[in-house]
């Protein structure tokens, strides 16, 4: 979901605009309004000096728990493709107990801890 | 920073639009799933 200090007025516009012309028509996730700012300061996102939100990604797990943290400066975008490998990584080490490596992406194999040393035999270069 | 990890992410209850509808959503909502929380600047900017 969606966080910035807009009103969710300005949310519901921008989710009938269309795409070409800078809208997000068709979105399909929350988009909520953090007008009073204090959702943005208590993830230490918020911007004093303009009093926006910059970009900044947690991925939290199902208890609550957060796993990883992104923060970029306003100007450069985030990449959907690594949140979605973060979240096929640490959704593999809940599941199974392994652990994974740079550049894991699903499909490769991860490290069971009990038995890396098969791990680097086979994998490293 | 005031957010770590390993650490409780801190509660939060907003108002704002989901599908279309205006709606109350809160971070407890989402107890038991998975969950990416991005913030962004502006409205009408790219994210």
């Amino acid at each position: 979901m969606a966080v910035s200090t807009d009103s969710k007025f300005s949310h519901k516009a921008w989710l009938q605009t269309p795409r070409k012309k800078g809208g997000i028509e068709g979105c399909q996730y929350p988009l909520l309004a953090d007008f009073t700012k204090k959702t943005s300061a208590d993830y230490g996102v918020l911007q004093e000096s303009s009093g926006v939100a910059v970009r900044g990604l947690f991925l939290i797990e199902p208890e609550g728990i957060v796993e990883a943290i992104q923060i970029n400066n306003l100007p450069i975008g985030r990449n959907v493709d690594e949140a979605v490998r973060l979240l096929d990584a640490f959704q593999e080490n809940k599941k199974h107990g392994v652990v994974c490596p740079i550049g894991w992406a699903k499909g490769k194999e991860a490290i069971n801890p009990a038995t890396a040393a098969a791990w680097f035999e086979k994998h490293a270069k | 920073m005031s957010v770590r990890v390993g650490e409780k992410a801190p509660e939060f209850t907003l108002d704002g639009v989901v599908k279309g509808d205006f709606k109350t959503v809160s971070l407890k909502d989402y107890r038991g799933k998975w969950l990416v929380l991005f913030f962004y600047p502006l409205d009408f900017t790219f994210v």
